[in-house]
Order: C-alpha cells, then sequence, then structure tokens
C-alpha cells in the first residue's frame, strides 16, 4: 500500500488512512488529551505519510511501526507546542469512541489485547516506566524525577521491559497490522 | 565502545530517550552492525505496539475529507531515489549541427537568465512603487485626520465667538514674531477657550509653544503646549483657569517640549495689558 502511495496514488492513501485511523488516533489523542488537536495531527500525520512514502523500506521494519512512528513523534512535537504555551488539563477527552466502526473495534480489541495482557505481565515499574516514556515523550532523566528514582535504575527497568515485551509479543505478534 | 554497550542502548533508542550523543554514536555503529540493527528493529516493532494501549477513539469523518483534500495541494509524493546517480551515455564526437544546436541552447539559456533577472528588477521596482503609494494614502489619511480634527475646533470657535457669554481677546506678534498673531476666545461661564493662532516660526523639533495666561499684578499661570504647521498655524483649545480672574493678558512663549512651570523663553505672541 505504501507503495502505490509513493507512486502518487490517493486512493491507496485513502484505504491506508481507513485501515488505521482509529489506532492512530487513539494514540494522538492518549498524547495530547484533546481531540482537536489529535484531529489536527492525524492530519498533518497522514500528509507527512503522502509526502515521504518513498522513504519507507520494508526491509528495516514494518510499515505499522513506520505509521506509529510518524504520528507519535508529530504528536510529542505538538504537546511541546502546547506546553510551552499553556499547560494542558490532564482529562481524558470524552466521545468519539462510541463512534467506533464495529468490525475495526474487534480487530483491535484482539490486537490491543494481546499487548494489555504481555503489558499485565511486566512487573509495575517497568510498565509504567515505559508508558510514561512512550505516551508523555520524558526523557530518562525526567522519568527518573518523576517517579523518584535514580537514573541508572530507570535505564534498567526501560530495557528490561522493552526487551521482555519484544519476548512476549515476539510470537502473538505474528501477523498484526 | 565495545559491541556490548551499543547493545545496552538499543531498547533506549527503540524507546526514543537516548541524548543526542549517544544517538549519535549507536548510529555509527549501526552502519557496520548487522545484528545490532536488526534488534533495534525488532525492539522498535514492539514499542510501536505499546500504541494499543491507548483507548480507542475514532476522529471525525471530516478529518478523511481533510486530508484528501489536503493532497490537492500538497506536493507529489517523492519519487526515486535521490541519492542514486544516473550513468550517462558515452559522449560521441559532435557533429557542426550538434554544435550548433548547443550554442543555441546556450544562447536561449543565456536570454532566460535575462529575462529573469529583468523580471526581477521590474518586480523590485513594482514593490517599491506599492511601498510609495501605501505611504502616501497614510500621509493622506493623517492629512485628512487632522483636517477633521481642525474642522472640529473651528467649530468649537464658532460656536464660542457666537456664545452669547463669548469674548475674545487678541494677541498680536512680539519682535522675536513680527508677523505672528492670534485670537482666544472664550466662555465667560465656563471659562472654556480656543487660541487660533497665524504666522508664528516652525516649532524646533525638541520644543513647544506654550499658552500663559498672566492675571493683573500676579506671576504668569501655565496654560497647555502645542506645536504649529508647516505655515506657522494652530488651533488650540484650552480652559482659564478660575486664579487667572475673566480677562487675563494670554501670551505664548517657545518652552521645552515638556512645558515649564514659568516662562523660561522669549514672549512671541502676547494679548493688551488691560
Amino acid at each position: 500500500m505504501l507503495q502505490a502511495i509513493a507512486r502518487g496514488d490517493e486512493s491507496a492513501l485513502a484505504a491506508l488512512y481507513d485501515r488505521y485511523r482509529i489506532i492512530l488516533f487513539s494514540l494522538i489523542l492518549r498524547i495530547l488529551h484533546d481531540r482537536h488537536e489529535a484531529e489536527d495531527v492525524l492530519q498533518e500525520a497522514f500528509l507527512q505519510v503522502w509526502r515521504r512514502a518513498n522513504d519507507f523500506d520494508s526491509s528495516r521494519g514494518r510499515a505499522f511501526t513506520w505509521l506509529v512512528t510518524i504520528a507519535r513523534s508529530r504528536a510529542l512535537d505538538r504537546l511541546r507546542t502546547i506546553s510551552s504555551r499553556s499547560r494542558i488539563i490532564d482529562e481524558r477527552e470524552p466521545g468519539g469512541e462510541e463512534a467506533i466502526d464495529a468490525a475495526q473495534q474487534a480487530v483491535r480489541s484482539e490486537q490491543g489485547e494481546l499487548v494489555r495482557e504481555a503489558l499485565k505481565e511486566l512487573p509495575e515499574e517497568q510498565r509504567r516506566t515505559l508508558l510514561l516514556a512512550y505516551f508523555e515523550g520524558l526523557t530518562q532523566a525526567e522519568i527518573a524525577a518523576r517517579l523518584g528514582h535514580p537514573l541508572g535504575t530507570v535505564k534498567t527497568r526501560m530495557r528490561s521491559g522493552l526487551i521482555k515485551l519484544r519476548e512476549l509479543l515476539r510470537d502473538r505478534s505474528r501477523g498484526f497490522v | 565502545m565495545e559491541h556490548s554497550e551499543y547493545q545496552e542502548l538499543l531498547a533506549l533508542q527503540a524507546m526514543e530517550v537516548l541524548d543526542a550523543h549517544q544517538a549519535r554514536s549507536l548510529r555509527a555503529h549501526l552502519e557496520s552492525c548487522a545484528d545490532c540493527s536488526r534488534e533495534l528493529a525488532e525492539l522498535r516493532d514492539a514499542a510501536a505496539l505499546l500504541a494499543h494501549e491507548a483507548e480507542p477513539a475514532m476522529p471525525s469523518d471530516e478529518v478523511r475529507e481533510r486530508i484528501l483534500r489536503g493532497l490537492q495541494t500538497e506536493s507529489r509524493p517523492i519519487v526515486g531515489q535521490p541519492s542514486k546517480v544516473l550513468s550517462l551515455p558515452a559522449r560521441r564526437p559532435s557533429s557542426f549541427w550538434q554544435t550548433t544546436l548547443r550554442l543555441a541552447a546556450a544562447v536561449a539559456f543565456v536570454a532566460l537568465l535575462l529575462g529573469i533577472a529583468i523580471l526581477w528588477r521590474r518586480d523590485v521596482a513594482s514593490r517599491r512603487q506599492m511601498d510609495e503609494l501605501a505611504r502616501q494614502v497614510n500621509r493622506q489619511q493623517r492629512e485628512l485626520q487632522i483636517g477633521r480634527d481642525n474642522q472640529a475646533r473651528q467649530g468649537e470657535a464658532l460656536a464660542l465667538l457666537s456664545s452669547p457669554d463669548g469674548s475674545r481677546i487678541a494677541l498680536a506678534g512680539t519682535e522675536t514674531a513680527k508677523t505672528a498673531h492670534a485670537t482666544f476666545v472664550y466662555d465667560q461661564k465656563s471659562r472654556h477657550g480656543m487660541l487660533m493662532i497665524e504666522g508664528l516660526p516652525a516649532t524646533p523639533s525638541d520644543k513647544a509653544y506654550q499658552m500663559w495666561f498672566i492675571p493683573k499684578g500676579l506671576a504668569p499661570i501655565p496654560g497647555g503646549t502645542f506645536t504649529v504647521s508647516a505655515d506657522g498655524r494652530a488651533l488650540v483649545s484650552d480652559n482659564i483657569p478660575v486664579q487667572a480672574g475673566f480677562a487675563p493678558v494670554v501670551a505664548i512663549t517657545l518652552e521645552p517640549q515638556s512645558g515649564s512651570a514659568a516662562p523660561t523663553m522669549p514672549i512671541y505672541l502676547a494679548s493688551p495689558a488691560s
């Protein structure tokens, strides 16, 4: 699909959007907690995909990873811009979930369940450290300050947590988007 | 740094928490280490799956439309490997026509460059003209506003003159400003007055003219400051201080811009002492 987009096929981009809109929007919204900003960033992310589809190299990683990386990176950039303007009210934005397409929801739930189950198997501190880095874009030092733990401990927890998560998901994630 | 030390950094790089120096160092290592590159790709895949931890949410339909509409104004996707160097066919001996064509192409290219340069200069010239026009419009607007203010003051002066309680005091130029003259019209009840001046020298940039009310036998009482137009005219509104009585001497001096508490410079205009 990304190859077709790289050739300038607009319908391929529309199909890619339909397939990944929920997971990418959910990720962006989790980072920004603001529907308006999240929709804006989702739009930016897909326009970046359109411009840069040719950069994607399937031998170096999955399309899903590439898309998620673009969306997360855009969302964290926006978060930093917003944070410099004003503090974000830490409330999850309600609404929207009820409109989820049933089939998409089923697929997403299955994948989401696998990840949640795997995360549950991680020690709490490892899980927390990973989620802080992933959804809040905090640096190692910021996480250490937030949790009140030494920097070395934070690094070890993040490293061990991600490696264990990879092991847990390695077999189960086969066939993931 | 040893291979094992780089391996320690891979998970942190997949989570994008390495500092710039570490990330740079690791990138250099990845160039020559296929094992680490593969391991990093796997760890990135695992990190990307954390996105599923977010609660599902649906964007509004409008976003899809905006994206597809946005494609029309976006540049096309960047196709092809920009770094790939295309091999050129071997050069063949040039014929007369080839040489002529090359010369013609070179002349056309130079003409194109000249054309661009001329257009650019025209563009610069037209921008200057636009700026000048904008300045003229601003100037005219300012003059129009000044005209409106003057008109309002003239109306005020006429109202004072036609008032049953209206009075007037004539001011004559002194030795310092022989051609200057002015009239101060005022309402005896409200003590509001208007000074109409002609023929004063232009106001120096760091100075202002100041009005004075001089009661008989007392020190001058300071009034407002003002500047005159290029032709030496001014229309100044002021109130006669109560201490100045009903028929004070009115005088004008040149003072520092902020005005003075007591006159410091020669008198330019004054009404005769009663």
